[in-house]
């Protein structure tokens, strides 16, 4: 197998893996980040989001050997005090029930903010399309990222 | 046996597990009996304070989003008069002595947490908090009735001392528990009623939340099991050479020793099949889609999803022996009353969980011990089932417990715990991981059981309803008996109610199990019947429903709890007010309502659609809510807004497709679920009562937005829909 070298988490590591391997099972069995998550493993569900580069990517179907040498932000990396102003929302509206999806909500709704800090509700459904969450925390979902974008404006500490 | 008796109470909560709860007594733990590492400090079975002042509250139960964990350490703080903010949550493994069912056991289902843990947290706290009070008490050499707690501090009303909770937790923890003590009344209550975030939110949101999946031990291994494509199939052969000769695949072992044992409490049925054993997800993925095996396919081979509808058709419009009656049981046929009647057959089939964190298991056979790393709702079950299976005492059963990603009834079961112990124990006795994909999730799974409910009306010459008849074809039972006589339990005021009951378990062509709110999903159909009555009789259903309602009258219709009239009359004033019902509507919409209890909480819906194109648009749905105390109002309406998305994914996309025994779609682009784009508006109402009990609310919303969705689109274009999914070109 080959020795591939990533940039998780703004650290460079290497791993000797099978490059057609997924990077969700880099991240949760070779490099102990369990926080994103398996969840159908055909890009379907979106539990496995992470960034790449900074744009949101399932990385249930994207391969190691696609990966290498490119920057993976995981949830862990996102904002490892859970101060990044999604993080913050998603505290203060309470969204979460399970959480399995959460880590992948997150994501999604962190890189769409990158890209867009004032979408439309159309945009916003357009982008977090690709998340299941089973427990159904939509409406806190859409809700959560209204206020986030409300945080990214005017920044000041949420109170719970 | 004779099924012919007239309804009595039997102990059961609507639709719900009775987990082992046999009463509270043992609340608290004397303080000097605690040995664990912080006992200096462990104040009881349930919490610890720390010298630092932080109190940690020991969770019991199982944690799978629907918030119990926040809401027992709601309770708990409440009693302590602890600040909030300073309690954090612990998850022990568990321990079947301590956690016995005096201390409300692990048990966790039929949305019984908060009914049973009310009374023994309440008094942990009131307990913890008079012996910080005594502690301070004897620190200011001063009587305990001159001291009160208040927001994590022992208050001298005399002298105002004050003295925070971590510099009186070692002196309290060596105090004598008291005998008793008294609870807050409502009205001082500052942390219960009061909207609470999550107490998992902080590691949640940073991606550190440990489920039962991310467990990593020394030495561990993982596998993936192929198993059974039919129900009931059995391994004829396999060939795992190409399977060894992948890189990191260890072993490939068989399950068919576990395979088709009968669980004696809820049934269950583990599906034989052959686990590779690999060094890494990966390598166990790999090596599984190299294996061949071939099957005896068994009774089930033929088996298709629309054989097995027109089988369960049959048999609904057959009769029985009634299970439960009041007045006449052949009240439909007697023409001296009944001038006219209606009949209509409903379906609730299959349905998928699709928990988003697939079922797993971590274990280590170990020869005389063993040890599980596991999310799930019923530990007790799976250290009795390990002993019966395995012959492992139950003190040798170690059973580390995780919050899971969705339970809904799925992880009450022991079977992923026995096939992990199974592969454990055959590849050497070495910890290992057993991981279910989303194809053996969907493929190989145990469902929603089949149900079919066919219905018939009578009604007088002055229109009023004489006779309620309803055939219900199910095939799941909970204990692999005929159950208590049981009546319907819409809980509506009919002279002539009968319900017959056949069990459909043997013929089943998918294993059955718990999914939210269990056989109550079917049941609330009643509510699409109730409205295909009213518009017959030309009555608006909102009135119809009320017509049939009498202040003041309760139902006994043999559970545990009785269907309070009064309490479905204000959750249908309460879904009316709010929803605008019988404002007027533009042409392609509709509003529907349904109501139904689940044990003794209440829900009333009232959901308007759009019909265009023969496509259902969910544009709002409003919730009214009867469960007594809210314990969190927070956590509470998320229960309500997620059941109902439970709901609109089940109505939209639900059923299990079976072909030739093998359950023909795979993963979530066959097997869809509302997505935030599909999702509507969720208002969630809940009726101000002064009670101080909390009833469950899990499960109480999804049985009923099913029906007002239903009503709603016969509403917006007059197709009644009898089955799920909803399907606007067949109707």
């Amino acid at each position: 197998m080959p020795t591939l070298r990533f940039h998780i988490n703004g650290a460079a590591q290497q791993y000797d893996v099978d490059a057609e391997m997924p990077v969700l099972w880099l991240l949760r069995d070779y490099a102990g980040l369990t926080g994103t998550k398996y969840g159908c493993g055909i890009a379907q569900c979106g539990a496995c989001t992470i960034h790449l580069d900074g744009r949101a990517v399932r990385s249930c179907t994207l391969s190691c050997g696609a990966a290498a040498e490119k920057q993976i932000t995981t949830i862990e990396g996102l904002a490892p005090d859970g101060s990044h102003p999604v993080q913050q929302a998603w505290i203060r509206e309470d969204v979460p029930q399970c959480g399995y999806c959460q880590a992948g909500q997150i994501m999604s709704a962190a890189a769409l903010l990158n890209s867009n800090p004032s979408p439309s509700d159309q945009e916003i459904h357009t982008a977090m399309a690709g998340n299941i969450c089973r427990c159904g925390t939509y409406v806190r979902i859409r809700r959560a990222i209204r206020t986030a974008i409300d945080y990214k404006l005017n920044p000041k500490p949420l109170n719970q | 046996m004779n099924r012919r008796h007239f309804i009595r109470i039997v102990p059961l909560t609507g639709g719900g597990l009775m987990l082992g709860l046999s009463g509270i007594a043992k609340a608290f733990a004397a303080a000097d009996e605690t040995t664990a590492t912080d006992s200096a400090t462990a104040i009881g079975d349930f919490l610890s304070v720390q010298t630092n002042g932080d109190v940690i509250f020991h969770f019991t139960r199982h944690e799978m989003g629907q918030g119990v964990s926040t809401a027992m350490a709601m309770l708990i703080a409440e009693e302590l008069c602890a600040d909030f903010e300073r309690v954090k949550v612990s998850f022990p493994p568990a321990d079947l002595v301590k956690y016995n069912d005096a201390n409300g056991g692990h048990g966790t289902g039929g949305s019984s947490t908060v009914i049973t843990m009310t009374p023994i947290l309440r008094k942990a706290g009131a307990t913890a908090r008079e012996m910080l009070i005594q502690a301070a008490a004897a620190q200011w050499n001063t009587t305990p009735d001159n001291c009160y707690a208040e927001h994590h501090f022992i208050i001298n009303r005399i002298s105002g001392q004050r003295t925070g909770f971590g510099e009186l937790a070692e002196q309290a923890a060596r105090l004598k528990v008291p005998a008793s003590v008294t609870l807050k009344s409502r009205s001082n209550f500052s942390i219960i009623g009061k909207a609470q975030t999550a107490k998992t939110l902080p590691l949640l949101v940073t991606g550190q939340h440990r489920y039962g999946a991310d467990v990593n031990l020394p030495g561990m291994k993982y596998a993936l099991v192929a198993r059974a494509p039919v129900f009931k199939a059995k391994i004829r052969s396999y060939d795992a050479a190409k399977t060894l000769a992948v890189k990191g695949v260890r072993k490939v072992v068989s399950t068919r020793v576990v395979a088709g044992i009968q669980g004696p409490l809820l049934p269950y049925d583990i599906r034989e099949g052959i686990a590779v054993v690999a060094d890494n997800f990966w390598a166990a993925h790999k090596g599984r889609e190299n294996l061949a095996v071939v099957w005896d396919e068994g009774v089930h081979s033929n088996a298709s999803i629309e054989d097995f509808a027109a089988f369960v058709k049959h048999r609904g419009e057959q009769r029985l022996d009634p299970s439960g009656y009041t007045g006449d049981e052949n009240a439909i046929a007697n023409i001296d009353h009944v001038k006219q009647t209606l009949r209509a057959g409903y379906v609730f089939p299959y349905m998928l969980h699709s928990l988003m964190e697939p079922l797993n298991c971590t274990a280590h056979h170990k020869g005389d011990s063993c040890e599980l790393w596991i999310g799930n709702q019923w530990p007790e079950y799976i250290a009795e089932e390990i002993t019966r299976v395995f012959g492992i005492p139950k003190d040798k059963v170690k059973i580390h417990l995780f919050p899971s990603g969705g339970g809904y009834g799925r992880r009450a079961y022991p079977d992923a715990a026995i096939e992990a112990v199974c592969i454990s124990k055959e590849a050497g006795n070495i910890p290992v991981k057993v991981m279910w994909t989303r194809e053996d999730d969907h493929q190989t799974n145990a469902v929603h059981c089949y149900q079919r409910l066919d219905y018939q009306a009578g009604w007088d010459e002055h229109n009023q309803l004489y006779a309620w008849y309803e055939k219900e074809c199910r095939t799941y039972m909970w204990d692999r008996q005929y159950p208590a006589t049981e009546l319907t339990s819409n809980g509506y005021n009919i002279p002539n109610i009968r319900y017959d009951l056949e069990d459909l378990t043997n013929e089943s062509i998918l294993q059955s199990t718990a999914w939210r709110s269990v056989m109550i999903n079917g049941w609330a159909l009643s509510e699409c019947f109730v409205d295909e009555v009213a518009i017959a009789l030309k009555k608006d259903p909102y009135d119809f429903r009320i017509s049939l309602l009498k202040e003041g009258r309760e139902a006994n219709v043999g559970h545990a709890e009785k269907i309070s009239n009064s309490r479905m009359i204000r959750v249908l004033q309460l879904a009316r007010e709010k929803s605008g019902w019988g404002q007027a509507l533009p042409a392609g919409q509709g509003r529907g309502i349904a109501i139904y209890p689940y044990g003794n909480s209440y829900c009333a819906i009232v959901a308007l659609v759009t019909v265009a194109d023969k496509k259902v648009t969910f544009n709002h749905v409003t919730c009214a809510v009867d469960c007594g105390m809210v314990v969190n109002p927070s956590g509470a309406k998320n229960q309500i807004e997620g059941g109902v998305v439970w709901g609109l994914s089940a109505l939209l996309y639900g059923g299990v497709q079976v072909k030739n025994g093998r359950v023909t779609t795979s993963n979530f682009h066959q097997n869809k679920v509302v997505r935030i784009n599909e999702c509507p508006d969720i208002d969630v109402h809940f009726v101000e009562t002064n009670d101080e009990q909390p009833w469950g609310l899990g499960e109480v919303s999804n049985p009923v937005a099913v029906p007002a969705v239903l009503n709603a689109i016969y509403a917006a274009c007059g197709k009644r829909i009898r089955t799920l999914p909803v399907n606007l070109n067949e109707a």
